[in-house]
């Protein structure tokens, strides 16, 4: 049963259907109305209150994390759920206080005031009335929220909306400011939450103060990866890890593609290629000097490569014709052998779809590479968490207090008891343990839903798939085989607020389509140049860069 | 002449006007059972129209209607020198016309063969199959085109088992017009008819059997009297597809937008989505939307005025 990890295949398919990188909150964007705004802070400022990280050596993890450069550290793997619970919270932690809580919710919403729900507030001490919303139309009901100041007191903002929930305008006004509590040591009095790593807490900080609680905490995000059919690939006797330049990838193409049989070498790549050849994730500082990565020449190679990747026939069609919605299905089918995606892909989830489709079916992940086959492969990363909670405002410190004392409990490690609870509710009622996994009851399948309470607060990821070690074995490795290769973005983790017009033009809509058209093989590279140059002058590109060389840049640095 | 006025009967006079009082207790029920549907219409569709104000304004959801910059006609200045949106326009007159030519007359013609059909049992079957497509949503019309005439579909994987070479129909930017407009034929036809059928059988029987009398065949039969009998239907749907040239869809091509490329799919619905609400950008995508609903009122004012002139009702009588 994979409740715990579904998410994250939502979280991906979440992304995707919002239309936007999951990268997190690089850049994010608010109008140009007089509402006060928060953005980046100092870096200096922001580093003095960020909170201390106290890493939980509590349950040690069959697969241990494994640190790359700073901020980088690949997800602990579970091969067995722990047998010895332990307890990480003593006594209950609320003090009988009342709260609402809304959170997006990508599945079936479970019933009201059901006999978990009160578990869990018999557990935490607190009437935390939990009100989950259709996750599909979540970017639309928050706004009227919004405009009418009523807020819950405990909401979930994913970060991937951030720029369209006006998180930025929101902050300080109707979104409560944990500094006070959080900040520097004092997080030591949550040692849940203090296990949670920097990075994440500073997604959710905004102007040098702290707002948003992370969920899944990683320091492993990236946009994606390159997935390849790992049983095809060992069948015809092909060695994935050969792939070490656009070349290899080229020729792969040639190999793979049987277009009488119906199967195509690949699916749409462009979007987890195109860093391979250099070119920065949006933005990039040459010799001082601010340079958007419609301005690089790494782009348009990167183009080139995708466009005559499609010219020669190795895309499937469904995939140049635009269809991304059936892209999974194409490859449980076997008819493309390379795909791209979020690394929320990789679970327990897809390879029982996959199964479904191919009783062999494993998917395996190409290494990161870089298109001349010499430089050093670099994949950038994204903000620390994407998945980020608030507190209303209007809430006392003392009411602050006790929401953190819950998240506390929440944020409980991996096969705690505190986990458990939270993620398969109480043994017997709800999950009964089936050869070492817990396994979710009827009334647990109804009631217990994952993205309920650890969307308010949850510790930092780790790989489980229970039933699918080789999941998590392949996913972790392949972190860990890729680790050294992460390397910070410009402006990493910084959240930027800017003018509408900026936004506008940070989007680049007409540059976007562009490229599409481009690597559908349907515009030549010399017309998304073109493009580009209408958006740099009339489509506000020029104010764009000096709005965030000026803004951002000379402010605030790299963030790197 | 004499200038002796007899008491001519006036042939325009209508009935004395009664006071509304009394006309308001005669339609008491009428009345009561239209409110909800006025109601509804209020609500949903007059209320909203404030929200243009918009278009006027630097809109900022968070600072609301109420408080945000005023902007006059910045947005529509931005608007106009756009080449984007030129081109939207271009492409959703250019739909517009050949739906018009191509799809318009499917309907009256599947009509009056339907109509020539004896057998009720053949008709009712035969329309039911042509009515299904309506029910389906326009993603899953589109998947069933590009199953059988994509890239990977049966239509090319016929072609390339046989070395014949492919012809990818779904992503040919040169005949996007004509598949959109088979498209539309294939889903939208069979419930097109429902309202020429309706007008078919209003036709009186007797007239056929008269004519028939008289000798006339089938074909001056329907020029006489089947063509005549529809031409008020006929008109007025064309008034109301007029009124709708800028309004050709808007799924079908958001669906397909990616397959063709966005310089030959975007029409103005489209546009609006893309580069206003997409991109935050509400302001702009109000102005959009707003002038095509202007552009709107004036094609459907100026084709009932066209319909009055050629004596027909056209929308309401005159």
């Amino acid at each position: 049963m994979g409740n715990e990890l579904n998410r994250r295949s939502f979280l991906n398919a979440a992304v995707s259907a919002a239309g936007l990188v999951a990268m997190g909150p690089l850049l994010s964007a608010c109008g140009g109305g007089p509402a006060q705004r928060a953005g980046v802070g100092s870096e200096a400022a922001l580093k003095a209150v960020l909170p201390a990280y106290v890493p939980n050596t509590s349950i040690k993890p069959d697969i241990a994390s494994v640190a790359g450069g700073p901020d980088v550290l690949t997800n602990p793997g579970f091969l067995s759920y722990p047998t010895n619970r332990v307890a990480t919270v003593s006594g209950v932690p609320g003090k009988g206080g009342k709260y609402s809580a809304v959170t997006p919710l990508w599945g079936t919403i479970p019933p009201a005031d059901n006999a978990f729900y009160q578990a869990m507030n018999k557990a935490l001490g607190v009437q935390l009335e939990m009100k989950p919303a259709d996750g599909n139309t979540y970017n639309t009901i928050i706004p009227t929220m919004t405009a009418s100041k009523r807020l819950p007191d405990w909401i979930q903002l994913p970060t991937w909306w951030n720029s369209q929930m006006n998180v930025g305008g929101l902050v300080g006004n109707q979104l409560a400011d944990l500094t006070p509590y959080l900040s520097g040591d004092n997080i030591k009095k949550y040692p849940n939450l203090a296990a949670i790593p920097t990075s994440a807490w500073r997604t959710g900080a905004w102007g040098e103060k702290l707002y948003g609680i992370p969920s899944f905490a990683t320091g492993f995000q990236i946009a994606g990866l390159l997935y390849y059919r790992h049983d095809v690939f060992d069948a015809r006797g092909i060695k994935a890890d050969q792939v070490k330049s656009a070349d290899d990838l080229m020729n792969l193409g040639k190999e793979l593609t049987d277009a009488k049989n119906g199967v195509w070498a690949f699916d749409d790549i462009y979007r987890y290629v195109y860093t391979s050849f250099g070119a920065p994730l949006k933005w990039r500082v040459d010799n001082g000097k601010l340079v958007h990565l419609y301005e690089t020449e790494e782009f348009l190679a990167a183009l080139d490569w995708c466009n005559r990747l499609a010219a020669a026939g190795y895309v499937h069609p469904d995939a140049l014709a635009g269809d991304n919605a059936n892209g999974n299905t194409r490859f449980y089918g076997g008819k493309t052998l390379i795909t791209s995606g979020g690394t929320g892909a990789w679970n327990l989830a897809d390879s029982q779809s996959g199964k479904a489709a191919n009783p062999n079916f494993r998917r395996g992940g190409l290494n990161v590479f870089s298109a001349d086959g010499k430089s050093e492969p670099r994949v950038y990363m994204g903000a620390g968490a994407s998945i980020m909670s608030y507190l209303n405002v209007n809430l006392k410190p003392e009411q602050i207090e006790e929401c953190l004392a819950v998240a506390n409990y929440l944020a409980a490690p991996f096969g705690s008891a505190e986990f458990t609870m939270v993620n398969f509710g109480v043994e017997g009622t709800h999950f009964t343990m089936v050869d070492g996994v817990p396994t979710a009851t009827e009334a647990g399948k109804k009631e217990v839903q994952a993205q309920t309470y650890p969307f308010l607060a949850a510790a930092a990821a780790a790989v489980s798939n229970p039933g699918a070690d080789v999941v998590t074995k392949d996913y972790t490795s392949w972190q860990i085989a890729n680790v050294k290769a992460l390397v910070k973005p410009v402006f990493w983790n910084m959240n930027i607020s800017m003018p509408q017009a900026q936004a506008t033009a940070d989007a680049g809509q007409q540059v976007e389509d562009a490229i599409k058209d481009c690597y559908h093989g349907k515009k030549k590279v010399s017309e998304v140049k073109d493009a580009v140059a209408s958006w740099k002058t009339s489509g506000g590109g020029d104010k764009l860069i000096q709005w965030t060389n000026d803004n951002v840049l000379q402010k605030h640095g790299t963030g790197q | 002449m004499t200038t002796t006025t007899t008491a001519r009967p006036d042939l325009t006079r209508r009935p004395a006007r009664l006071s509304w009082r009394v006309r308001l207790r005669r339609d008491r029920s009428l009345i009561l059972m239209t409110l909800p549907a006025v109601v509804l219409l209020l609500v949903f569709n007059y209320v909203p129209l404030f929200g243009l104000v918009t278009a006027f304004q630097e809109y900022d959801p968070l600072a609301g209607v109420w408080y945000s910059t005023w902007a006059g006609l910045d947005q529509f200045q931005r608007l106009f020198g756009d080449p984007l949106f030129w081109n939207a326009v271009r492409n959703t007159l250019y739909l517009s016309f050949v739906q018009l030519i191509l799809f318009f007359p499917v309907p009256i013609a599947l009509a009056l063969l339907l109509n020539s059909v004896l057998s009720p049992r053949v008709r009712n079957f035969v329309q039911s199959v042509v009515y299904l497509p309506h029910f389906f949503s326009w993603v899953l019309a589109i998947t069933i085109f590009q199953q059988m005439l994509g890239g990977a579909g049966a239509l090319n994987h016929f072609l390339r088992n046989n070395d014949i070479g492919t012809w990818d129909v779904m992503t040919n930017p040169d005949t996007f017009a004509l598949l959109v407009s088979s498209q539309v034929i294939w889903k939208e036809a069979g419930w097109g008819i429902i309202v020429f059928l309706a007008a078919l059988a209003a036709i009186n029987t007797d007239l056929y059997e008269a004519a028939a009398a008289d000798g006339a065949g089938r074909w001056r039969r329907l020029w006489h009297i089947t063509l005549p009998g529809l031409r008020g239907v006929i008109v007025l749907m064309l008034v109301l597809r007029l009124g709708n040239a800028l309004t050709v869809g808007f799924e079908q091509f958001l669906i397909q937008r990616d397959a063709v490329g966005y310089d030959t799919a975007d029409v103005l619905d489209t546009f609006s989505f893309y580069y206003g609400i997409a991109t935050g950008d509400y302001s702009y995508g109000a102005a959009a939307g707003l002038f095509k609903s202007v552009i709107s009122l004036l094609l459907i004012w100026g084709a009932n005025k066209m319909a009055h002139a050629f004596g027909e009702d056209g929308l309401y009588r005159k």
